[in-house]
């Protein structure tokens, strides 16, 4: 009908889609469970006739037309429906017969996805598989010049710090009791990074919480998590597991006054407070979780009423310069836990970030920077702000720790960095190139959301619908019947293989550089890159 | 040579220490003199002891005191003895290939490295990092360490095979006989030890118990050991209590798999919810369940339902037909056998459904004919129309006593007529004519509707509802008088008088309504050449007229592309008719039609059709008028809400307008006087992309039986029972019942459906809707 039908500009074939629905006839046995799985209708049941013309040999008799109909698979092709390539067809199917394929040629669907004068949103990643970082060797293996360790036998002491260190003279006066001990946690390098209640789905939020307090208090690994902003649950806030819990503050203010409520019940001080300014994947753009999504369990989390949009906007209102913000913010945040908590603020990246490092330098409440790089993840924004916005996190971080190398502060005030962390699956290998570009710590967020939770995602443009509460893996989703095919300890156990399995590759990075006993931060003589620009630009070898 | 001799091999030699290349050959040498007892003044030199296989199957001893360097008895062979006096350096019996060494002090880090046969005797401690990589070979006994004091760091890392015995006496190691994590990837052997240990690798080792095969082992060449050592006066006291002993053996490959970590499971209820509370993180938000789920589900987990929509939407036949005409479930009556009832069910519409819907309708249903979407020929509804002439009067209601005045017994006023006498009411129609039926009885030709036919059904409704005949033209006191004596006052008068032409000499003219009612009546001379002005369908009645009348040269003219369509300019074509446009009349006069350019078009008759007006002086100032017609709102109730307006009267349109207009003023006079709320077509239209023609033959042609046109039907919204989605349903969830009221509905068994929407995809009629499931919270 459609071949025959009016057309409109937006009116596209399969042709002109990203994502083409491959599907073998003789294969199907239709069984209905691809069309009941897809999570944007992007295939359906379709009626089809096939005409056969049957011809005897010799022509002595009069042709004739034999018609039969056949019922298949069909790729929708208007734009809300059109395939992102999940998947989950191929999952479900018993027989292997469906399965959707890249467009080799540039769609056409990017011209559409803006009706009614609304740019494409969407959730997901930047669609840039280039990573620098992948790029970055660790070139100093200590063959007989150092004694050389073994990643499997020897112990490592992979922790950082968290929080203000003070300068030898002052920390000794600060120890006597003369003055204020900045508070300082030792943690792990790896950090699961800011993901809120509501962009995760229960299920996810959980099954994160639960691995890393299965890290720390069964495996002995101090892991830290960010709340994200979105709130806190009541119950996490009266828990001991609280201090593995780094609370986010954002501009929505979302869950603070629970928060605030619960100080008097704590049984532990969070690990941390994170207040953000920004993040890598959507610099400059604002949060905005649909009034669809804010169910009853949202609502009380945040402390909200149900069922009304809560925009998270771009900027914080009552701050309105870097002395203000710092000082403002990390004061009054300090000040909710009695000056027991480390504060820092999380930026993403830019040309700007060594202004506010250098006034974070100057401020001594100042527990770290956390710098978010383009390649970061988020759960929804414009197109454009996540494929051209944002700064990458390698030369940033670079820049931020030479800084305080020149300052002379690079051993008091951490650095973290994030944003496309094991973009490609290289997790440690790109932990170990920005703890030695001068990170203490590294924040994770996609990378975890694929490995200890099955996201599809890809620098493909593949699924990326965060933002429309459709997640297949119940990832993303406040749906229960999504999120309930994901299951807690699962991601929970995910989440320590994770973890454990990173231990490993770091140490197997780590260990030749007869490096043990301290995280080699900045220890920029040990990595090298092929590409002598990137070299220069980030001083480190060029290798070739 | 007596083999018992000792010789005594100095690592110094005038006062100068002599290099381990050089004592090493002495020392061979040596042996292949045949000395087999040797003793050496070491001074640091590397490796003595060790590659002494050149004996000739003899043991040879080799006693060293001084300094001896690294790896005494490296590479040692069997049948090797090798005693150290003193304390021993690093990595003694290092790769041992069967020497036995008895070390009497302490021995520094690295003893017994990647030993892997023979013994190696220490009477002290060692250091760090002994028996490491240490081997078994099947071909030969495994190798052993003994060591009477403790061990330190790293003790049997990668440890492969070999027994170590700590024993764990008078050592510098206190607390802590094993050192700081011993077994680190070890694969094979046993470690016997006395003492403390703290903490072994418990990912590679594990402790066992002794068992008797193991106890008898060890008091067995503990003796041998301690012998070795001058200490046999210790055995009792190593030997008399068992239970101080402990055993540490590799873990089996399948057991390194299943790590001792406590099951996430048995975490979460012990840890996590013991420290949170049941339910977790949110248990005490949320009372829904949110245990894991299958993706592919069913009941209240599915993601979407079907839900069988039969004549939940028109059919673009019915919902383009302006009667309101249920057309589809006429030809499924039909389908069914029940053609007698689809005939008869027109009449519930309207009282012309040969008249109009066979002969004189242009069938808007089948120009919106889904089916014409692919091409196909639309189902031929004048085949039904045309049967309806059959159709037995329907049953009106219970009389309600109330009268309304129909002014007009046109098509308009008779289809109010005719739904007001259904619903019980008592129309009243006034008409200056004497016969019913307006325009259709006085000017459509006779060339466009059988005279039986018309004659058939106008007789049907004039039996059925009470004429007036007015003898005189309305006025607004009879109307007054009208109004005042009904319950509602309908206004058909029609459009009666003819819109005039602005141009000179219409005087010569003769209007189409005129033309028309005289031609019907055969009471017209036309001549031989006819211009009509105004190329509507109008116009081409009168072309048809005049040629039936004898006219040879029949000219249409407009200003404008002609607007008529369908049959009637089909039949004016036929007739040989020509179309000018666009042209302009400047003036009529007796020769004909004069044109703006200067043409003039001859003529005998000059009819003007370029439409009518309706005559509205009656009208009392309390109805308001806008450009000509009757004002009235979506329901046709005038100004004064005693009075309604339709048809002509209110804009010009189809009969079939005319009637569906009738429907709803009659629909809207019902509910006001029962005081019900008017429920008139509220029906959505089907979207017409859920009907599938697939199933139909695209080399259909139209035909002429009436059970053919009906299976020819799509069926638009109206489910045709075909069972399809019983049959396709790859969950056999969806069932047909026979309903107790008659009549049969499709039902989901949502235990058994998946949600995959394949009923909606398949339904020839668009009647599976699937929809997205309610929200769980």
């Amino acid at each position: 009908m459609e071949s025959v039908g009016k057309i409109h500009p937006s009116t596209l074939s399969a042709k002109d889609l990203h994502w083409h629905i491959l599907w073998d006839k003789d294969k199907c046995t239709l069984c209905g469970r691809c069309t009941a799985v897809c999570p944007l209708r992007a295939i359906e049941l379709g009626v089809h006739q096939k005409r056969e013309i049957t011809v005897k040999l010799g022509l002595m008799e009069k042709p004739g037309n034999v018609y039969s109909v056949y019922h298949g698979i069909d790729q929708v092709t208007e734009p809300a429906h059109a395939c992102i390539g999940c998947g989950m067809c191929t999952q479900v199917c018993p027989n292997s017969a469906i399965y959707p394929v890249l467009n080799e040629e540039i769609d056409k669907l990017r011209y559409h996805t803006n009706s009614g004068g609304e740019p494409r949103r969407r959730g997901g990643r930047r669609n840039d598989a280039g990573s620098l970082l992948d790029r970055i060797k660790f070139i100093r293996i200590s063959m007989l010049t150092d004694p050389a360790l073994d990643a499997g036998r020897h112990e490592f002491e992979l922790r950082t710090l968290l929080g203000r260190i003070l300068p030898p003279e002052e920390m000794i006066e600060a120890s006597r009791g003369n003055s204020w001990m900045p508070p300082v946690r030792e943690i792990y390098p790896l950090i699961i990074g800011a993901m809120s209640f509501g962009a995760l789905s229960p299920n996810m939020w959980e099954g994160l919480q639960m691995g890393v307090a299965y890290l720390n208090e069964e495996i002995g690994m101090p892991v830290r998590i960010s709340t994200g902003e979105g709130g806190c649950p009541p119950r996490l806030l009266r828990s001991r597991f609280l201090k593995y819990v780094i609370l986010q503050i954002a501009s929505g203010y979302f869950g603070w006054d629970e928060i605030i409520h619960a100080l008097p019940e704590m049984k532990e001080d969070p690990c941390a407070i994170e207040i953000k300014y920004g993040q890598g994947a959507k610099p400059g753009d604002g949060g905005l979780l649909m009034w669809y999504k804010v169910n009853k369990l949202i609502a009380a989390i945040r402390g909200v009423p149900e069922g009304v949009s809560l925009p998270s906007p771009p900027t914080h209102q009552t701050k309105y310069s870097i002395e203000e913000s710092v000082a403002k913010m990390i004061q009054s945040m300090y000040m909710a836990w009695g000056f027991r908590v480390p504060v820092y603020p999380k930026i993403s990246a830019t040309t700007t970030s060594l202004a506010v490092l250098n006034n974070l330098a100057r401020n001594p409440y100042a527990a770290a920077l956390a710098i978010d790089g383009e390649d970061g993840g988020t759960g929804a924004a414009y197109n454009v702000s996540m494929n051209h916005m944002g700064h990458p996190i390698a030369s940033n971080i670079r820049d931020a720790y030479l800084n305080l190398v020149k300052i002379g502060k690079q051993n008091e005030i951490p650095v973290f960095a994030g944003g496309g962390v094991g973009k490609n699956g290289n997790l440690a290998a790109n932990a170990a190139a920005l703890i030695m570009l001068g990170a203490s710590g590294i924040q994770i967020g996609k990378y975890i959301m694929q490995a200890a939770a099955g996201c599809v995602g890809s620098e493909t443009d593949r699924c990326n619908i965060c933002n429309i509460g459709r997640c297949p893996k119940g990832i993303t989703s406040q749906d229960p019947r999504l999120y309930r095919r994901l299951n807690p300890e699962d991601v929970a156990q995910r989440v320590v293989d994770v973890f454990l399995s990173f231990d490993s590759e770091l140490k197997k990075i780590l260990a030749p550089l007869g490096r043990s006993t301290s995280l080699p931060i900045g220890m920029s003589d040990a990595i090298g890159i092929d590409d002598y620009h990137a070299a220069r630009r980030l001083q480190i070898k060029h290798v070739v | 040579m007596n083999h018992q001799e000792k010789i005594i091999i100095s690592g110094m030699e005038d006062g100068t220490r002599i290099e381990t290349r050089v004592l090493e050959e002495r020392i061979r040498k040596a042996v292949e003199r045949g000395y087999l007892n040797i003793e050496v003044q070491a001074f640091g030199q590397h490796g003595i002891g060790g590659r002494l296989w050149n004996t000739g199957g003899k043991p040879v001893q080799v006693s060293i005191h001084g300094y001896p360097g690294q790896r005494i008895g490296s590479m040692g062979s069997p049948g090797t003895y090798i005693e150290v006096h003193e304390s021993a350096s690093d990595d003694v019996g290092w790769l041992n290939a069967g020497a036995t060494i008895v070390v009497h002090g302490d021995a520094t880090n690295g003893v017994a490295n990647a030993m892997a046969q023979g013994k190696i005797y220490v009477a002290g401690d060692i250091g760090a990092r002994g028996m490491t990589m240490t081997k078994s070979n099947p071909r030969f006994d495994p190798p052993q360490l003994w060591v009477l004091g403790g061990v330190g760091d790293s003790f049997a890392e990668f440890m492969a095979g070999g027994i170590a015995v700590v024993c764990g006496l008078g050592s510098h190691y206190r607390g802590n006989i094993l050192g700081h994590r011993p077994c680190v990837g070890m694969v094979g052997g046993k470690i016997f030890f006395r003492g403390t240990q703290k903490n072994f690798s418990e990912k590679d080792a594990k402790l066992v118990r002794i068992g008797d095969g193991d106890w008898e082992w060890l008091t067995r060449n503990i003796r041998e050991f301690l012998e070795a050592i001058d200490r046999s006066d210790l055995f009792d006291i190593l030997t008399s209590e068992r239970s101080a002993w402990q055993l540490l053996v590799s873990l089996e490959p399948h057991e390194r798999n299943g790590t001792k970590r406590m099951p996430m499971d048995r975490f979460r209820s012990e840890v996590w919810e013991t420290e949170l509370g049941r339910g977790g993180l949110i248990g005490d938000l949320l009372t829904i369940d949110r245990s894991p789920v299958p993706v592919i589900t069913t009941g209240e987990l599915r993601r979407f339902v079907p839900e069988w929509q039969n004549n939940k939407y028109l059919s673009p036949c019915q919902a383009y037909c302006p009667t309101g005409i249920p057309v589809q479930k006429r030809w499924d009556l039909i389908r069914k056998g029940e053609v007698d009832r689809a005939i008869d069910l027109a009449l519930e519409y309207t009282p012309f459904p040969a008249t109009v819907c066979g002969y004189l309708c242009p069938n808007l249903c089948m120009d919106h004919c889904t089916r014409g979407e692919v091409f196909l020929p639309s189902v031929d509804i004048t085949v039904l129309g045309k049967a309806s002439v059959e159709a037995h009067d329907p049953t009106p209601l219970p009389p309600t006593g109330r009268k309304i005045a129909v002014i007009g017994g046109g098509p308009a006023g008779l289809s109010v007529a005719w739904q007001l006498w259904m619903s019980g009411h008592e129309p009243v129609v006034y008409d200056r004519s004497k016969k019913l039926g307006g325009k259709i009885a006085s000017v459509i030709p006779h060339s466009r509707i059988p005279k039986e036919v018309f004659a058939h059904e106008i007789e049907r409704i004039s039996e059925k509802v009470t004429q007036v005949h007015m003898a005189e033209d309305l006025t607004e006191e009879t109307f007054r008088d009208i109004r005042d004596a009904h319950d509602f006052t309908v206004i058909a008068v029609g459009a009666q008088t003819a819109r005039e032409l602005r141009a000179k000499g219409h005087e010569h003219t003769v209007s189409a309504l005129e033309f028309l009612q005289l031609a019907k009546a055969d009471a017209i001379q036309v001549g031989r050449q006819v211009v009509v002005i105004g190329a509507g369908n109008v116009g081409c009645d009168i072309a048809t007229e005049a040629h039936r009348l004898g006219a040879q040269d029949i000219t249409l003219i407009d200003i404008q592309e002609p607007a008529s369509f369908g049959k009637e300019r089909a039949a004016a074509e036929e007739i040989g008719a020509k179309f000018l446009w666009p042209v302009f009349t400047k003036a009529i006069t007796a020769q004909g039609v004069e044109l703006a350019s200067g043409e003039i078009l001859p003529a005998d008759l000059v009819v003007v059709s370029i439409g009518d007006k309706p005559d509205l002086s009656f009208l009392p100032l309390s109805i308001d008028v806008k450009d000509g017609f009757v004002r009235v709102d979506e329901r046709y109730q005038t100004s004064d809400s005693k009075v309604f307006a339709m048809g002509d009267s209110v804009r010009p349109g189809l009969i079939t307008d005319a009637i569906g207009a009738g429907r709803k003023v009659a629909r809207t006079i019902d509910a006001l006087l029962k005081g019900t709320e008017e429920t008139f077509d509220q029906l959505g239209v089907i979207d017409t992309r859920t009907v599938r023609l697939e199933y139909y033959n695209p080399r259909d042609e139209r035909p002429t039986d009436i059970q053919a046109c009906s299976f020819q039907c799509a069926s638009c919204g109206g489910c045709r029972d075909c069972g399809l989605c019983e049959a396709l349903c790859p969950q056999q969830a969806i069932s047909r019942r026979d309903l107790q009221q008659g009549g049969y509905e499709y039902v989901v068994d949502s235990g058994l459906c998946i949600g995959c929407g394949f009923c909606s995809g398949a339904c020839p009629c668009g009647i599976w809707e699937l929809r997205e499931n309610d929200p769980l919270e």
